[in-house]
């Protein structure tokens, strides 16, 4: 068969990929071991998990690493990797409040029923930068000794609850309980119920959704204005599945997440003044920018009432692999397509000069 | 359902004693790579875009091995469709040896094992990025090509529930009027590559971005051509047999390409989409370089 007339193009990209492995994997420096992805760029392994939809730190850390620390690389190479399973099973639903926290920040309230936890943060650290090993921490120092955060379980105040019991938030609670919108299986688009919103979000690229809420700060969108956050938490939720034989419940695992309530002040002429509302946030991991915005948009989102363009720029233009690989396939050729558009001037340009 | 048949031959033929061992063993079974489920809920997607030619119908597409934009709608179907006897025939821009053409390509066989060629007459799958090949085609082939943007009326409207309207009530009006201004303010359509056909006296679609030059290949075509957007998950069908007209107006006959009498400077033909080099004498040759190599050989 034509197979030999085909070579040349498998060459070039024998030859780049060789390049590319090479090049990494001969590199001087020691090779990173999986650990030290999850144990000191946790971080970047949690948003690659977040942005996958799959939780598996380690296949993060694998993608990661062959992917040279490309994060939209490493979602996709997680992505197609996830395509060629078969689903086994469907968790059982965990309430949220089964969280066992790491941190929980409650900006809305000086003393909010249950703890203020900072835990592990960031937040308030002077940004500087360290030059010098002087600073690493040593075993034996008991000033860092880990608090036992961890084992601690919330009351059930959360701040939704709280403003509920206050008569301060409008109820939109539902009394059905559908199945969720399973974004992987079935494409979303407007108008789609909430839960495929929050999923779209949920495995957003995280830049695209502080992008999204941005644009209602100093860009032409005013779909939300500064909200008052009631929720940010992290920590660790079980796993549980049902049992093939006996039917109980197993526990199977867990995995960390990110949850936020957001406070929305209702000002609009049709609505409740007498109440907020609140917009909820969710993903993957360690990744409270990510769920902060999700909880904006998501109550900004209901408020716009399909009135704009809002839902579906969040379901239709926040996925990090729609997006980038979209961007990146301009790089392809387009030989036919713009000899075809030449074609075109030259015809505009013969009817312009009259010869027509 | 064929989820549980899967599961359990997998324990009867090897008796894992694990979770890890049960799903390490489906993985090694898996045929063109996506699981027999994802490639059957593919296929019925497949089914219904024949059963409406030029209907969208969206389908739960999957991250493939190569990027949204990268033809991961084109592999899906290709993937879906293929069996042990097939031959795939892959072209970019009408070249077998594009790279993108030859990445798909080898996705293909490397997952199948199946045969791969660059002539028509020995393929039965041909999938394409940007051209039709020049080749007759009939009933025992297959055209799948990759789309980048499903929609024809996007140009038009952005609002996708008014989108679902528009090809609902087939209200294609605004449609003619921008075809109609165009035509008034530049004196030709001046849409190059994609052109709207009307399928089937009832959808319009986007061709892809085919050349006009290939158009009319797809009217009453023997071939059954089959659309794959995997970025916009939805998948679409011209069945054989079908009507398929580029929108124009009873006074302005739809155009095709033309290259003023430029021939192939390596096969001296003037009737397949030429394509140019700049700034050169005797610059032209075939997009189709597998026809070319044929019109020289013969
Ligand atoms: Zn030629």
């Amino acid at each position: 068969m034509g197979y030999a007339a085909a070579r040349g193009g498998l060459n070039a990209i024998l030859t780049a990929e060789n390049l590319v492995r090479r090049l990494r994997d001969l590199d001087p420096s020691e090779r990173i071991e999986l650990d030290q992805f999850t144990g000191r760029l946790r971080l970047l392994v949690d948003r690659v998990m977040g942005e996958s939809g799959l939780w598996a730190p380690e296949l993060a850390a694998m993608a990661l690493r062959q992917g040279e620390g490309d994060l939209i690389e490493a979602v996709h190479l997680l992505r197609a990797y996830k395509s060629t399973l078969g689903r086994l099973d469907t968790a059982i639903p965990v309430h949220a409040n089964d969280i066992q926290l790491v941190r929980r920040v409650v900006p809305a309230f000086r003393e909010p029923g249950g703890p203020q936890i900072l835990g592990r943060s960031t937040d308030y650290t002077a940004r500087m930068l360290t030059t010098t090993d002087r600073d690493i921490v040593d075993a034996s120092d008991s000033t860092t000794t880990l608090d036992t955060a961890l084992k601690t379980r919330p009351s059930n105040s959360r701040m939704s609850d709280v403003l509920r019991d206050m008569d301060l938030l409008v109820d939109r609670r539902r009394t059905d309980d559908p199945e969720p919108f399973d974004i992987t299986r079935t494409p979303a688009k407007p108008p789609a119920p909430r839960s495929a919103l929050l999923s779209s979000m949920a495995r957003a690229e995280t830049g695209a959704l502080v992008n999204q809420w941005y644009r209602n700060i100093l860009g032409p969108d005013g779909y939300l204005h500064e909200v008052t956050l009631g929720e940010v938490r992290h920590g660790k939720l079980p796993i549980n599945v049902r049992h093939p034989m006996t039917g109980g419940s197993v526990n199977i695992g867990s995995f960390r997440a990110t949850e936020v309530e957001a406070i929305e002040d209702l000002n609009g002429s049709e609505e409740d003044r007498t109440r907020f509302d609140v917009g909820y946030g969710f993903c993957f991991g360690h990744n409270e920018r990510k769920a902060i915005a999700m909880a904006n948009l998501d109550i900004a989102c209901y408020r716009d009432g399909a009135k704009s363009g809002l839902e579906q720029s969040l379901l239709m233009t926040t996925d990090g692999l729609d997006s980038a690989g979209f961007l990146e396939h301009l790089k392809l050729p387009h030989y036919v397509t713009f000899r075809s558009m030449v074609e075109r001037k030259v015809a505009v340009r013969r009817v312009a000069d009259g010869k027509n | 359902m064929g989820r549980t048949e899967m599961t359990l031959e997998a324990t009867v033929n090897s008796s894992p004693t694990t979770i890890a061992e049960l799903v390490g063993h489906r993985t090694t079974e898996t045929f063109a790579l996506l699981d027999e489920e994802s490639k059957r809920e593919i296929r019925r997607a497949l089914l219904q875009a024949v059963c409406i030619p030029g209907y969208q119908v969206p389908f739960g597409s999957r991250e493939m091995p190569v990027a949204r934009g990268w033809g991961s709608g084109g592999l899906q179907v290709t993937l879906a469709c293929v069996g042990a006897d097939d031959a795939v025939k892959v072209i970019d821009q009408g070249d077998d040896e594009g790279v993108n053409a030859v990445n798909l390509r080898r996705l293909v066989t490397m997952s199948t094992g199946i045969d791969e060629t660059t002539e028509v007459d020995e393929a039965t799958l041909i999938q394409s990025r940007h051209r039709i090949p020049e080749d007759d085609m009939n009933e025992n082939h297959i055209l799948i090509l990759q789309v980048p943007v499903p929609e024809p009326l996007r140009g038009i409207e952005r609002d996708i529930r008014e989108l679902a309207r528009m090809h609902a009530e087939a209200d294609y009006s605004r449609m003619w009027v921008s075809l109609y201004e165009d035509k008034v303010r530049n004196g030709v359509i001046t849409q190059s590559t994609g052109y709207p056909c009307l399928v089937a006296s009832r959808y319009i679609v986007a061709t892809t971005p085919i050349p006009r030059w290939d158009i009319p290949r797809l009217h009453q075509s023997k071939f059954l051509t089959l659309f794959g957007a995997g970025r916009e998950k939805r998948v679409y069908a011209i069945p054989p047999y079908t009507d398929v007209e580029p929108l124009t107006f009873e006074d302005v006959p739809f155009e095709v390409e033309s290259a003023d009498g430029a021939t192939c400077r390596l096969c001296g033909s003037s009737d397949s989409f030429l394509v140019e080099m700049p700034g050169k004498q005797e610059s032209w040759s075939c997009s189709d370089t597998a026809w070319c190599r044929r019109q020289r050989n013969t």
